[in-house]
């Protein structure tokens, strides 16, 4: 079965074409700066180079219609005819407590997506075009929708409720939610396997640290705490945002400099995180750089961030009675192993200790990093969120 | 350059709010006006007001770099002729803005969605002038218009639903709030903003309190977010004053003539926030300096 997945943000749509037999992705590629004056569609195909093409593509449906073509067309394409599409499946960021899982989407169901909006107003209205606008283009194709925090719905509500009155849970949904959800239960699933134990038998903790950083405790399988909460700002200090921080700070500094919510709001997602201590990048990459041009602010930024990793790594062990795996993933847990050794430094009590050849070697491929004397296995584990949402659509489609 | 479906005629204060509200929103926007120079003077005003918002947070580099790249700046009118929705932008001067709509009605498609942004002017007076009357609608927007949420609609005397609906979409895509009014001079905002700001301006020339204790007074007693006499700055002082001409002409009652203190403003060029000086001082960027500029103004 093909399965087109689409990941659709505010003006990018990224997507694959995987093929489930065989779990191969036929090709990959985004369209950025969608609606601005000159798009740009990276393709690459399984078998031949990646092309770029500049184009102007105004909106979701364009961008869907033009991805359809390119999967389509003679020099760069991977399929001959659209029915060969047989399904597509989307992430979906925000399920709000309504969707524990993956679901098929119709009609009624998009009623259900228009009311989650108001729990992430910056995510989930772009889901929901590029879900339109492949209803237009491919109107009869299942689709199904996998949401980021449908694996944290097994949360215990002592984890997931904040100490607020009660009321705002009841009146305002206002709770944790987590985030990174296929992240975090595709990497578990690798480290059992890797760990040749089931899921269910074991401690996990996956730390997904890219752009968005969050890192969860996965016990028996199910997610039991996740450090982001009711929306994708709280817990690591990410590349933009803040992550945890006393909420009065916010009160005093709208207070001081006057600001708007919006500003706030920005100041907080955009200007905060590494960009914001370092003042020089969101990327790690140039934070390290930076380090070793013995900038100050840089070294407070890497710092900063891998205590904040530490802090809860210590907090996840506590809460599940231990720790058999860590997981390292996404971006900067890939690809960084001056983040993961700072951040697992005088773990060794816990049972965390790293070899440091095979950390150095790890980057971007699956490897057990641990020493020989650790009691705890810590891997780097590339994140496949594509092939969880081929997986659960081709699984929902077939029981149609 | 990218066809804009939407357009804006004017590039002053309220013409770059508008465009940078509309690029904002992630849709492409040519501010037209007369020659290239004010329309790149335009760019240019929206690009200090994208980096006063930076300063305060609520924008990012990478934000301007997407909202600068979708306004177009203009001097050609005949680019309106492909456009869905035109809004004009110009200043609120009745004469020149039948002459703009006699223009749009001969250069626009006959489905375009024509808005004029005036505070006080009649739409059915303006519509009047083009032969399709039913297609122009007024919506006040208020500066800084990518800061208030408020939009007025304004319905002629033969304004269509059709119209009405593809305005109200339009707002919708802005993400502003409306409220519609019948046709009457000054709408709501103007017709009760404008008498107050007079009024602040007449406790002041009578001795009453000071411009830095007036506008204390109605903040914390009011909860106005800006004194009315630093907003009669940032509004601009002309501005007010050729509102309050306006009511006064249209309805002819005396609380609506202009205090002697703004006349005298007005007379001796000093405007507000723009000129740097008004009823209080500011810098080049439009930051209040010194309280009290008009303290010692004393008409007998």
């Amino acid at each position: 079965m093909n399965i087109l997945v689409i990941n659709a943000g505010s003006s990018s749509v990224k997507y694959q074409l995987i093929d489930t037999s065989n779990e191969v992705a036929l090709a990959k590629g985004n369209i950025a700066r969608i609606g601005m004056s000159a798009s740009v569609l990276t393709h690459k195909p399984h078998d031949r180079d990646e092309i770029k093409v500049s184009a102007e593509i105004l909106d979701h449906i364009i961008a869907i219609e033009y991805i359809i073509s390119i999967l389509m067309s003679k020099n760069h394409g991977v399929i001959k005819d659209i029915s060969e599409i047989h399904a597509v499946g989307h992430r979906f960021v925000h399920g709000g407590e309504k969707f524990s899982g993956s679901t098929l989407i119709n009609k009624d169901m998009m009623k259900e997506f228009r009311n989650l909006i108001e729990l992430a107003p910056l995510h989930n209205p772009h889901n929901i075009r590029g879900i339109n606008a492949c209803m237009k283009k491919l109107p009869n194709v299942p689709m199904v929708a996998v949401f980021d925090t449908a694996f944290h719905s097994g949360m215990p509500p002592h984890a997931y409720i904040y100490g607020l009155p009660f009321i705002m849970y009841k009146k305002y949904g206002i709770r944790r939610y987590g985030f990174h959800g296929t992240s975090h239960r595709y990497v578990s699933d690798i480290a059992a396997e890797q760990i040749g134990k089931p899921i269910t038998d074991l401690k996990i903790i996956t730390a997904h640290l890219g752009n968005g950083a969050s890192i969860t405790a996965v016990d028996n399988g199910v997610s039991v705490d996740t450090s982001m909460g009711f929306t994708p700002l709280e817990g690591l200090l990410m590349g933009t945002r803040s992550g945890d921080l006393d909420p009065a700070i916010i009160l005093h500094i709208m207070a001081r400099e006057e600001l708007t919510l919006h500003e706030a709001n920005t100041l907080l997602n955009k200007h905060s995180g590494l960009a914001g201590i370092s003042g020089i990048s969101s990327d790690m990459q140039d934070i390290i750089t930076a380090v070793d041009e013995n900038n100050f602010n840089a070294s407070l930024a890497m710092e900063t961030y891998c205590y904040r990793v530490k802090k809860y790594i210590g907090g996840y062990a506590a809460a599940m009675g231990g720790v058999d795996a860590l997981v390292f993933t996404a971006g900067v847990g890939e690809n960084s192993s001056r983040i993961r050794q700072m951040t697992c430094d005088n773990l060794d009590y816990m049972g965390i200790s790293l070899d440091e050849a095979k950390n150095n070697d790890a980057n971007g491929k699956l490897t057990d990093i641990s020493s020989t004397n650790a009691t705890v296995k810590t891997f780097v584990i590339p994140t496949n969120e594509e092939l969880v949402i081929a997986r659960d659509t081709k699984e929902i489609v077939e029981a149609m | 350059m990218a066809k804009a479906n939407i357009i804006i005629i004017g590039a002053g204060v309220m013409g770059q709010g508008l465009a940078e509200a509309i690029s904002g929103s992630g849709h492409d926007v040519m501010l037209i006006d007369k020659t290239t120079k004010l329309a790149e003077r335009g760019i240019k005003g929206i690009t200090e007001s994208i980096d006063h918002e930076i300063e305060r947070w609520g924008l990012t580099k990478s934000d301007k770099r997407a909202i600068l790249a979708r306004i177009h700046p203009s001097s050609d009118l005949s680019q309106v002729e492909d456009a869905e929705i035109i809004l004009e932008a110009i200043p609120d001067d009745l004469k020149k803005k039948k002459k703009l709509f006699e223009q749009l009605d001969s250069l626009c498609n006959t489905n375009a969605l024509l808005i004029t942004n005036t505070s006080t002017l009649s739409i059915s007076e303006i519509a009047a002038v083009t032969d399709r009357p039913e297609k122009v609608i007024g919506m006040h927007f208020l500066n800084p218009v990518t800061k208030i949420p408020l939009v007025e609609f304004v319905k002629g005397l033969k304004t269509d639903d059709e119209t009405f609906n593809k305005a109200v979409q339009f707002a919708e895509l802005l993400d502003k709030q409306f409220i519609t009014v019948n046709e009457y001079p000054g709408f709501v905002t103007t017709r009760i903003i404008v008498p107050m700001l007079n009024e602040a301006m007449h406790i002041l020339m009578e001795g009453v309190a000071s411009a830095k204790d007036i506008d204390k007074a109605m903040k914390l007693g009011f909860g106005f977010n800006v004194g009315p006499l630093t907003l009669a700055d940032m509004m601009g002082l002309d501005v007010v004053m050729s509102w309050m001409e306006n009511l006064l002409t249209e309805l002819v009652e005396h609380k609506y003539n202009p205090c002697p203190i703004l006349r005298k403003l007005v007379r001796s060029g000093n405007l507000g926030v723009k000129t740097g000086k008004g009823f209080f001082v500011y810098d080049s960027e439009g930051n209040k300096i010194e309280e009290n500029n008009v303290n010692s103004v004393k008409v007998n």
